[in-house]
């Protein structure tokens, strides 16, 4: 098991390295630089603002001391919001990326759940039909169409949420919802087939014998051997829903990481964005861990390979 | 009911209550400022912040005119390089400190310094000894400022510079408290640290969300609105959604596909209003054949600006058919000599103009015409190459990102492209463009001896009239070569709550709160 969790943090870190690296390179290979605003620079002011930044140094200089400065936890000053360190800026635009994902996440698997188990108790009634059609539709709707639409209606229209902005709890519904939908619709899918294929399951016809009630059936023995799959879909789904909330922090004007990742990609604001790729990075990475460790811990064969 | 629970517990311990006061105003701003400290700022939405944190010698009125702010009044050397400004004697800092003529000088210095990385610091290069400071081959004690006493500053300028009073609204002229920022170092601006002399107060700034200012109490008039936020709006669609939902009070620009509906549903709060900008196109001179004037000549006359502005963009732009835009004050543009002349006559003559330079079937003229991404740009560069297909040019459309854009034009890398400038209040901002010392925002790097000459003498003239008198003769000169092609200039679609009173429209499209009053302040929606 040590050999088997040293070999995955060792893969972790490695591609860490590698994301780090490349990301650096691709950003000083982008045309134009941090410094093109609307208004021209003269030469010896834009000199004046290489030489703040450091940016006049050679880029393996530049690309050392990024190394030196991130290892001690300094992921340096925004070149682009000046008033603010990239560290700060993080400080400030995770919590929310957070709120939305996790908020997001427990909708998904709540909804999700709730509309796989229902239908697949039931396989091939009307009710599961009726389901599984709605979801399809929530698949085939991308968030990009949904939220603004959710927004029309709901902000707009209704004027139940505000459209867009951060200040309360409410400002976060429609945000979690409209990141929520398409994971709901494939946690209900999975859920949906995993419930349909335990149902028929021998300890499950037993349990039902016994007389216990139905809901006991569905808690006891039927999630534990349906869950599985949805473990495995977990991990990715939670690093998609923090990265995927690039596009609905930007519909809802939410303050969020996902923001800074598209503002400071146009604006060659190459601290910022590389803080908020090593956080994404982070992320996934860590999330993608825990599933390796996951597996072990559930199936001993992975153990057993290592 | 449990999901809202869940929802409230898993974020009010990350958000901060929502709070919402009656004399509060909410203003969508473009985007993020990305400083407020005035000397490094870059951006016009910084501008809009600034000029109610802070107050320079002179300072906007509530319709945009130049009026006495920090200097109650001023006198001027009769060779026009000598300025003496006259403080009012009640200035003070938000923090109570006294303001005085040294803080300017401290504050011009600094923005000269090549430490401080001011990126406009050309801004107020008419200032002796200025550029030579910032290239760092001077110590920033040469600079033309100085205090005669704590109320009276100094400016020597370079040469005559009557725009000077103009210049100075612009946030490189206004005073930084050095006391704050000789103990803070950077992290001045910081909203605990915050110190400044306008109507208001930096309070609160959440990144990518908002700023939020409060009423200083030692300015020198009382403004009626306590507090305002200014909120980053990602998206023109999104600032329409919140104005329609009661969030914003104020919004900067709409989707342009909704201008029809608004006029019809809310006319009472669409403000429309000419901006002081030239769109235009650009020609490469250095490329041929664009370097042949019977070329840019024919090109210029089968474009047709009124069909942009009324057929093609039909958002309130005004066509332009001088390289000055139509509402410069004490400024009449000189028109290209083709504007008075029906279309077909054009055509027929810009055929003629192609023939003799040697265009023809065998040799046709195709351009690439370079245009920053945007769906009106797209639509304008679209139907120029229609334009000109009539007249046997074949363009291809090339568009790139508003940056790389242009990046590429000051490099000279483009033949013919749409380019932009949103200027001050007087000719010589636009006709600058277009001298040949003035480097690579000259895009075409057009060149002509009596065009140079005759800016040269109208920027040695002091005498306003006189002067203006040769940028006309200097702007007719560069009107019948033909270097750009004026097409329009842009206007401000703004939405304003119909009960905010002192909102003024004006060309420049400044609008300070301290003006600004709520008789009857709408409710939390």
């Amino acid at each position: 098991m040590t050999a088997y969790l040293g070999s995955r943090a060792l893969y972790t870190l490695l591609t860490f390295f590698v994301v780090v690296t490349v990301v650096f390179a691709l950003l000083r290979a982008a045309p134009g630089g941090p410094f093109d605003g609307e208004r021209r620079l003269p030469p010896e002011i834009e000199a004046n603002l290489q030489a703040a930044y450091g940016l006049d140094q050679p880029l393996t200089t530049q690309y050392l001391r990024y190394w030196g400065n991130l290892l001690t936890g300094d992921l340096g000053p925004s070149f682009k919001q000046k008033d603010f360190t990239v560290g700060e800026l993080i400080a400030a635009g995770l919590p929310i990326s957070l709120g939305l994902g996790l908020s997001a996440l427990v909708l998904a698997l709540m909804l999700g759940m709730g509309i796989g188990i229902t239908a697949g108790l039931r396989p091939g009634s009307n009710l599961d039909q009726g389901l599984m059609a709605v979801t399809n539709l929530n698949l085939a709707l991308p968030t990009i169409i949904a939220a603004p639409l959710m927004v029309l209606i709901f902000s707009v229209g209704l004027a139940w949420f505000p459209a867009g902005g951060s200040g309360s709890a409410r400002h976060f519904v429609l945000p979690a919802v409209a990141l929520a939908l398409p994971y709901v619709a494939a946690i209900a899918r999975l859920m949906r087939g995993s419930i349909a294929s335990a149902r028929l399951e021998p300890h499950v016809r037993t349990a039902r014998a016994k007389g216990l009630s139905e809901a006991r059936v569905v808690w006891r023995h039927m999630l534990p051997i349906a869950a599985t799959p949805l473990i495995s879909f977990l991990g990715p789904a939670a690093a998609g829903l923090l990265t995927g909330s690039v596009v609905v922090e930007q519909i809802f004007d939410l303050p969020g990481i996902g923001r800074y990742f598209v503002q400071g990609a146009l604006n060659r604001d190459y601290t910022l964005v590389m803080g908020v790729v090593i956080v994404y990075a982070g992320a996934i990475l860590t999330f993608n861990l825990l599933v390796d460790l996951a597996y072990g811990a559930l199936d001993p064969r992975m153990r057993l390979r290592s | 009911m449990r999901f809202h629970y869940l929802l409230a517990l898993l974020l009010t311990v990350t958000m901060p209550p929502h709070a919402h006061a009656a004399a509060q105003l909410h203003i969508g701003n473009t985007g993020e400022p990305q400083t407020l400290d005035p000397h490094r700022y870059n951006l016009r939405l910084e501008e809009t912040l600034l000029n109610d944190l802070f107050m320079g010698l002179t300072t906007f009125s509530a319709r945009g005119e130049i009026v006495p702010g920090a200097a109650q009044s001023w006198d001027t050397s009769d060779d026009g390089l000598t300025w003496q400004f006259y403080l009012r004697p009640d200035l003070a800092w938000s923090d109570g400190a006294p303001l005085t003529a040294h803080d300017f000088v401290y504050a011009y210095r600094r923005l000269q310094a090549p430490e401080t990385a001011a990126s406009l610091a050309y801004f107020m290069y008419m200032l002796k000894n200025a550029a030579a400071i910032n290239r760092g081959e001077m110590p920033v004690t040469e600079l033309g400022v100085s205090a005669v006493d704590d109320h009276t500053l100094v400016l020597t300028l370079e040469r005559p510079y009557p725009y000077l009073l103009e210049r100075l609204l612009y946030p490189t002229a206004y005073p930084v408290p050095k006391h704050v920022i000789e103990r803070h170092g950077d992290a001045w601006v910081k909203p605990a640290n915050w110190v400044s002399n306008g109507a208001y107060t930096l309070t609160e700034w959440q990144p990518q969300a908002h700023v939020e200012f409060r009423v200083n109490p030692h300015f020198v008039s009382e403004p009626a609105i306590d507090t305002v936020r200014y909120h980053a709006v990602a998206t023109e669609q999104s600032a329409y959604n919140r104005y329609r939902s009661g969030e914003l009070h104020a919004i900067s620009a709409f989707p342009i596909g909704e201008l029809d509906k608004v006029r019809a549903g809310t006319p009472d709060a669409l403000r429309l209003s000419g901006l002081l900008s030239m769109m235009y196109l650009v020609f490469n001179t250095g490329h041929r054949p664009l370097d042949d004037v019977r070329v840019r000549e024919a090109l210029a006359l089968a474009i047709d600006q009124r069909v942009l502005t009324d057929k093609v963009l039909r958002s309130g732009y005004t066509p332009a058919f001088s390289f000055t835009p139509t509402l410069l004050d004490a400024y009449e543009g000189v028109p290209q000599p083709h504007t008075m002349t029906p279309m077909p006559e054009r055509l027929t003559k810009a055929r003629a103009l192609l023939q003799a330079a040697g265009i023809n079937a065998d040799n046709p003229l195709e351009l690439t015409l370079r245009h920053v991404t945007g769906s009106e740009q797209k639509k304008v560069n679209l139907a120029i190459t229609g334009m000109w297909r009539r007249i046997g040019v074949r363009t291809e459309l090339h568009q790139s990102e508003l940056r790389n854009h242009f990046g590429d034009l000051r490099q000279g890398d483009f033949e013919v492209a749409w380019a932009g400038w949103v200027g001050e209040n007087n000719a010589e901002h636009y006709l600058g463009l277009l001298q040949s010392e003035t480097g690579d925002v000259n895009y075409g790097r057009f060149s002509s001896a009596e065009y140079d000459a005759l800016m040269a003498e109208a920027q040695r003239t002091a005498d306003a009239n006189a002067r203006n008198a040769l940028l006309q003769e200097a702007e007719a000169v560069a009107a019948s070569l033909y270097p750009v092609v004026p097409l329009y200039s842009t206007a401000v679609r703004r939405l304003v709550h119909p009960d905010l009173q002192g909102w003024h429209d004006n060309p420049r499209d400044v609008h300070q709160v301290r003006y600004l009053s709520w008789p009857d302040p709408p409710q939390d929606p």
